[in-house]
């Protein structure tokens, strides 16, 4: 049975579970209702009490709506999070921690990190298996966006062979911009020395940068960035080009160890994934050097996120319990609403599995109506966070509904419904007499 | 052989606590027979006439339509008993406000076999039509009095029944329209073997009732 289930399609897997958690729903409701016509009076009495019908049908679209934004978010954002490394196979820095590494090298965020030196570049660049070594230079701005020294080899990898327009930089002082920002090809631009608001505009007055070429949209934090060659980066700084200085108009490697001022994170391509795991064993075993793979750092991360969704969507599950029990009360005070007329239905002969059909059918087209629009709440709670998310980081982030969220409602819808039927048992206990006279 | 009653009530007893709402130790009635109640209110007319329903959880003794004891029945049988047979005209209508006046008369459609459904409600319009409401579509909230209390009637009569119970048939209409009504009512009930049982003040309706009694304090007393 297992290898059954195992071998089957992981759509039809989902459409099968699916299947599963709405069979109480389903099978609730085809016993209810056998043989009767409920809905008109249910759809009658539902519009009757339209208003406070609106406001328990609101209360479950927000308890459900929070539990599938959270997921549907925390999945956009590790998606997007992963994507946005996937160009980066192997970074290599200066021992320290691997998250600041990360932040700093793939997502372009301001850290302080220590540098390689020229001998760990040369390392690296001259190991066996690594097919480019590109070392990143960060510290400046152009409008907030930051400026990234780097190879033409890496300016390749990232926009995956081709620019969107223009050429990659020449020599130095050429700059390919990202796609997010509006520099048209042949601009200048002035870089203002760090980032952010403590940016200081004039301290490399009479810097200019030339736009030559501009990247794809990649749906990274590089979508807003400036890249230049690294070597422009060490020169406005003052400090040596990479290079002997018969050489100093050279632009990309080799680089001369004796002149390479230091860079904090150095993109490995290797050549195979042998290659890959054979530098990253090499460079974490040296004394000056740590390596890691982006994804699977980001993996440790989504560990430790793992444990706080878990919190978080245990939150979520007591919350959505206590509405359960909100709406179970409500579903107790609409019955309530209605006594008169289940009264009358009882006093006219009507059998009392109808009469359990018309509160239950009332009770759960509010529960499925408060779902459905719960679930509609949750994704466009998570777009618009994932806009709001992407708008800051420059990371690509796609909301979209997964099996996980149609299975988390249905399970609610389904366990709801059951509940349901309690307000509707309890309609058929109350005395009739008294029910007409309500 | 002695004609069995239509309806024969033994030691039928309704108590709230230890007070006793109706105390009535025997009532015959023969089939083809209007039975008329009055009395003051408080005097158990409405308590009677629930009992003689089934709808009443409190009752104790027999109450036997054709040999039938209906308070020996549960509630399924009981339900399934009035739902068959019975037609019950509610003090103050009773109508369900989300139904338009043809919903509230075939309102029944709702709970039987699919086959009964059409035929049923067609009898259910014919009715309305004959007692003065011709647009089933009109919505109960914009009925008159004398209105819904009809709609009420093609209610009690759609599905045949062969007895009629009413509560307060006529009241709260204006002379003309309460003589209507209880011509219509006595028209329904003049068939073999029809029974109907009547609540009410209306000395003229109760004029043209077979047989009256009388209550007080839950008792009989002289008609």
């Amino acid at each position: 049975m297992r290898d059954l289930w195992d071998g089957l399609p992981a759509g039809v897997q989902d459409v099968a579970v699916l299947a599963l958690l709405l069979l109480p729903l389903l099978v609730t409701g085809l016993v209810v209702t056998r043989g009767f016509a409920p809905w008109p009076l249910a759809r009658a009495i539902l519009w009757r009490f339209r208003w406070p019908v609106l406001i328990f049908a609101l209360l479950i679209a927000v308890a459900v709506g929070t539990g599938i934004g959270l997921i549907a978010q925390e999945r956009a954002l590790r998606q997007g999070t992963a994507a946005a490394a996937d160009p980066f196979d192997l970074v290599i820095g200066a021992p320290g921690s691997e998250i600041t590494l990360l932040l700093a090298a793939v997502f372009l965020q301001p850290s302080d990190v220590s540098l390689l030196d020229g001998a760990a570049y040369e390392a690296i660049a001259q190991a066996r298996g690594v097919a480019f070594a590109a070392p990143l230079a960060f510290g400046d701005s152009v409008d907030g966006a930051p400026v990234v020294g780097t190879t033409a080899e890496f300016v390749t990898h990232l926009s995956g062979g081709a620019l969107a327009e223009g050429r990659i930089w020449a020599e130095h002082g050429e700059a390919v911009v990202g796609a997010g920002l509006g520099l048209p090809l042949g601009a200048g631009i002035e870089p203002a020395h760090g980032t952010g608001p403590s940016a200081e505009s004039d301290a490399h007055a009479g810097e200019h940068f030339t736009v030559t070429g501009r990247l794809p949209p990649t749906g990274t934090p590089w979508d807003r960035a400036v890249l230049v060659p690294v070597e422009t980066v060490w020169e406005v700084h003052g400090l040596a080009a990479g290079h002997a200085p018969e050489r100093a108009e050279q632009v990309g490697p080799p680089f001369d160890a004796a002149y390479f001022p230091g860079t904090p994170a150095v993109v490995v391509r290797p050549e195979s994934l042998a290659a890959a795991y054979a530098l990253r064993s090499q460079f974490n075993g040296e004394p000056g050097t740590m390596a890691f793979f982006p994804g699977a750092v980001l993996s440790q991360f989504y560990g430790i996120m793992g444990d706080v969704r878990a919190a978080m969507s245990l939150m979520a599950l007591v919350s959505q319990g206590l509405v359960a029990v909100s709406v179970l009360l409500g579903l107790f005070i609409l019955s309530r609403l209605t006594r008169r007329q289940m009264a009358l239905l009882r006093a006219l002969g009507a059998p009392a599995r109808f009469v359990l059909a018309v509160v239950w059918c009332h009770g759960t087209a509010l529960l499925a109506a408060g779902t459905v629009l719960g679930v509609a709440l949750g994704w466009g709670a998570a777009a618009v966070l994932s806009r709001i998310i992407g708008a800051r980081t420059e990371i690509l982030l796609h909301t979209s509904l997964g099996w996980t969220e149609v299975h988390l409602a249905a399970a609610f819808l389904s366990l709801a419904s059951l509940a349901a039927l309690l307000p509707a048992a309890a309609a058929l206990r109350a005395p009739v007499i008294e029910g007409l006279r309500a | 052989m002695a004609e069995t009653p239509a309806l024969s009530v033994r030691d039928l007893v309704v108590r709230e606590g230890e007070r006793v709402l109706l105390s009535l130790p025997a009532l015959d009635l023969a089939p083809g027979t209007t039975l008329g109640i009055r009395g003051p209110s408080g005097a158990g007319k409405s308590t009677l006439l629930f009992a003689l329903a089934g709808l009443d959880a409190r009752a104790t003794g027999q109450v036997l339509w054709g040999g039938l004891d209906l308070l020996a029945l549960r509630g399924g049988g009981r339900a399934a008993f009035r739902a068959r047979r019975m037609g019950i005209v509610f003090q103050d209508f009773l109508l369900f406000d989300e139904l338009d006046a043809l919903g509230n008369a075939s309102v029944s459609t709702l709970y039987r076999t699919r086959g009964d459904r059409a035929p049923l409600k067609a009898r259910a319009g014919a009715l309305l039509e004959r007692l003065g409401v011709p647009d089933g579509r009109r919505a109960v909230p914009t009925l008159s009095g004398g209105e819904r209390q009809r709609v009420a009637v093609a209610r009690a009569l759609a599905h045949g029944p062969d007895i009629l119970l009413a509560d307060e048939p006529t009241a709260n209409l204006h002379r003309e329209a309460a003589e209507a009504l209880a011509g219509d009512l006595l028209a329904a009930a003049a068939g073999p073997g029809k029974v109907l049982v009547a609540v009410s003040h209306d000395e003229a309706l109760l004029a043209r009732m077979d047989r009256v009694i009388a209550l007080k304090d839950g008792t009989l007393a002289d008609a």
